[in-house]
């Protein structure tokens, strides 16, 4: 297989990390998987955002996953208060670990989101898979 | 005049002149051609001429090695000693050279941080492994102990004692500046003959200053030269004022070099202006100048200042 | 606490290269109080060494584990079952436990995946400041309780230098205050700044690692 076909069968896998408390109160059941053409995302609950560690978005890249989506409620609105801002500061640690070792920090991010919708988690998933679109499949794969 | 080392220096200061002392800085070479050129067209001029010391810890000729060369040329030198890189065994083997030159002035400082000195292109060595195995305090009761009782500081003899007027530095407008004339009394006590002070911009603070220090009795045991540097653009003011601690420039001095047609005169007039106002002040009995780089605007300066010619001492 | 910090990552990818298994140690006391050798930082490297090593077409596993002091003998002990089944170990802890570890398994390579430091404090989260140097001879009950050796970038002892800046922060370090006028400031506070006249003399450096690797024998603790 040439390699544009090899990117044209380049379907990501993410994971998403989402807290909880962004979900809308009548999002409905979320289900821990979704899948459809063009990208799988694996849908990860948290308590809290801040319950993220640089460690889990690390090891969850080198078990093969093209991407990770850490989502957090808005600036001043955690339940925790701060633990939104801890997340997104270890968020940033690891991408720039990442950069050191000349992997792709944008495999790697957090949004924000309040009242989500499922789809509209689905969005953000689909956001992360999409900027992984431009860099291709992790190398950790099989 | 009861002498302690019979140098020009001293024979200056004790007979009541106003002295003056100049700093030279040795190559980053080898070539001793470079001091005696400076030493050609610096004769006359000062009383005394400092030979820095490795200054902002990049590597030059060494202090003694230029003192001696301008010794040889007739000049009187003042080595400079910092507590950066060398041990006492080191400092005190170094002494024992240099007197044994011929070398009869020492500056004894603590010198500038090799990791966080070296400026503009220069690289110098921030990777070195520092010393200061004793500071500019402690090195000056070294000094002592090996001219007064010919000792050296673990505790042998000397087989001959070393023979230096000891120098000091002084920063009084650093902070905490409570602690600076402090600081300055305890140099004294431990042993410094003269003072050269950091440069002076700011002369009725330093003025303020040279009273404590008068109040305490300090300059009538070791006599103070105002440290002055040759103004060359209203950048290297700026640069100096928030980058050099202890170094004080008043608004107007860099407003008048930012508006000068001729910054180069203006520079010269502002040294001549500053020389003659620490002349005024009770205490300061010289100044050591310092034209960085540039030593030679000061064969216009120091007749422009009226500071020739040069007393005849014996 | 010993203070250390991750060795930048391409030096630990060069001691890696041929290696296939692997095992990163790490250090639950001082070096996981500074974030740089713990549990989770050992978690933390981990895969990072697994991705860049693959990157690197050299691929390898990787074994963990965090002992509780890896200066102490008892704990190093730990290692035995693990060690046999791999062909290197990255210690994150200190100097100390990664001599250790390369002591108590001589026939192991052993390499360092931190730089060690400083003895520091945290001053704050995520900032840490060396405060002392080890030097042998402790003036803490001259110097009003602050450490001139360790925090005077001169390790001067008869005041500071004339390069305080205009903020009280030392010349060498924007954000280091210059030591000395904390103890002035201090001195002051008590009425006590005449201590600070007196002329302390050359210090003797014999008893800190200037004196040769220093050497403590306790009989009374001896078998």
């Amino acid at each position: 297989m040439d390699l544009d076909s090899k990117i044209g069968n380049f379907k990501p896998e993410i994971v998403v990390l989402y807290c909880k408390n962004c979900l809308a109160k009548d999002s409905g059941p979320v289900g821990n998987m979704v899948s459809n053409s063009k990208f799988s995302a694996r849908l990860v609950m948290l308590p809290c955002s801040s319950k993220v560690e640089a460690s889990h978005v690390l090891k969850i890249l080198a078990q093969g996953a093209d991407g990770v989506e850490v989502v957090g409620c808005p600036e001043k609105q955690c339940r925790f208060l701060v633990g939104n801002t801890r997340a997104e500061k270890r968020i940033e640690y690891a991408r720039q670990l990442l950069g050191k070792i000349n992997f792709d920090m944008d495999r790697l991010g957090m949004d924000r989101g309040e009242n989500l919708s499922l789809s509209q988690l689905i969005s953000l998933a689909e956001k992360r898979a999409n900027a992984v679109m431009n860099i291709g499949p992790n190398l950790m794969k099989g | 005049m009861n002498l302690r080392v019979g140098s020009r220096l001293e024979r200056v200061l004790a007979g009541g002149h106003f002295a003056v002392t100049l700093e030279v800085g040795p190559p980053q070479g080898s070539d001793p051609e470079a001091i005696r050129k400076k030493a050609s067209f610096l004769r006359g001029l000062a009383d005394a001429y400092n030979v820095t010391d490795n200054q902002t810890a990049v590597v030059r000729m060494s202090s003694i090695a230029g003192a001696k060369i301008l010794l040889d040329e007739g000049l009187e030198p003042v080595m400079q000693m910092t507590c950066r890189d060398r041990n006492r065994i080191a400092m005190q083997s170094d002494l024992l050279g240099a007197s044994a030159l011929g070398i009869r002035n020492c500056l004894c400082i603590s010198g500038d941080h090799q990791k966080a000195s070296a400026a503009g292109k220069l690289k110098g060595h921030p990777g070195a492994k520092n010393v200061y195995d004793v500071d500019s305090i402690q090195l000056i009761t070294i000094l002592k102990g090996m001219r007064d009782n010919g000792v050296q500081e673990g505790g042998d003899k000397l087989t001959s004692p070393t023979k230096f007027l000891i120098g000091a530095a002084w920063t009084p407008l650093a902070p905490p500046e409570s602690f600076r004339v402090l600081r300055l009394a305890k140099k004294v006590e431990a042993g410094a003959d003269f003072i050269q002070t950091q440069a002076v911009f700011d002369v009725p603070r330093f003025a303020a200053s040279v009273a404590k220090a008068c109040d305490m009795g300090l300059t009538d045991r070791a006599p103070i030269l105002a440290g002055i540097i040759v103004p060359r653009s209203a950048r290297m003011l700026k640069y100096m004022n928030s980058n050099v601690p202890g170094i004080e420039i008043p608004d107007d001095l860099i407003g008048r070099m930012e508006s000068a047609k001729d910054p180069k005169a203006e520079g010269y007039k502002i040294t001549v202006e500053l020389i003659q106002a620490v002349r005024a002040i009770v205490g300061i009995r010289g100044v050591h100048l310092q034209a960085i780089e540039a030593e030679e605007t000061l064969v216009e300066i120091i007749p422009m200042a009226g500071l020739l010619p040069r007393p005849e001492v014996k | 606490m010993i203070v250390a910090e991750w060795k930048p990552l391409p030096e630990i990818i060069e001691k890696l290269r041929g290696h296939k298994n692997v095992l990163l140690v790490g250090c639950a006391t001082c070096v996981a109080e500074c974030a740089a050798g713990g549990e989770r930082e050992v978690e933390t490297l981990a895969p990072l060494l697994t991705m860049a090593m693959k990157a690197d077409d050299n691929p390898i596993q990787i074994q963990t584990k965090t002992l509780e002091r890896q200066c102490e003998w008892e704990f190093v002990e730990q290692l035995a079952d693990i060690i046999p089944n791999v062909d290197a170990v990255v210690s994150i802890a200190c100097g100390i436990g990664i001599q250790a570890i390369a002591e108590r398994y001589p026939y192991m390579r052993v390499y360092p995946g931190v730089n060690t430091t400083s003895l520091a404090i945290r001053e704050q989260p995520g900032i840490w400041m060396s405060r002392c140097a080890a030097c042998g001879d402790c003036i803490l009950g001259e110097t009003f309780g602050l450490c001139p050796i360790a925090r005077c970038a001169k390790s001067l002892l008869n005041g500071p230098c004339g390069g305080t800046r205009k903020n009280g922060k030392c010349e060498v370090d924007e954000n280091a205050d210059c030591v000395w006028r904390l103890i002035i400031e201090k001195a002051e506070s008590r009425g006590e700044l005449n201590k600070l006249l007196e002329i302390r003399k050359t210090k003797d450096w014999s008893n800190s690692r200037h004196g040769g690797p220093k050497r403590i024998v306790r009989e009374d603790l001896r078998p």
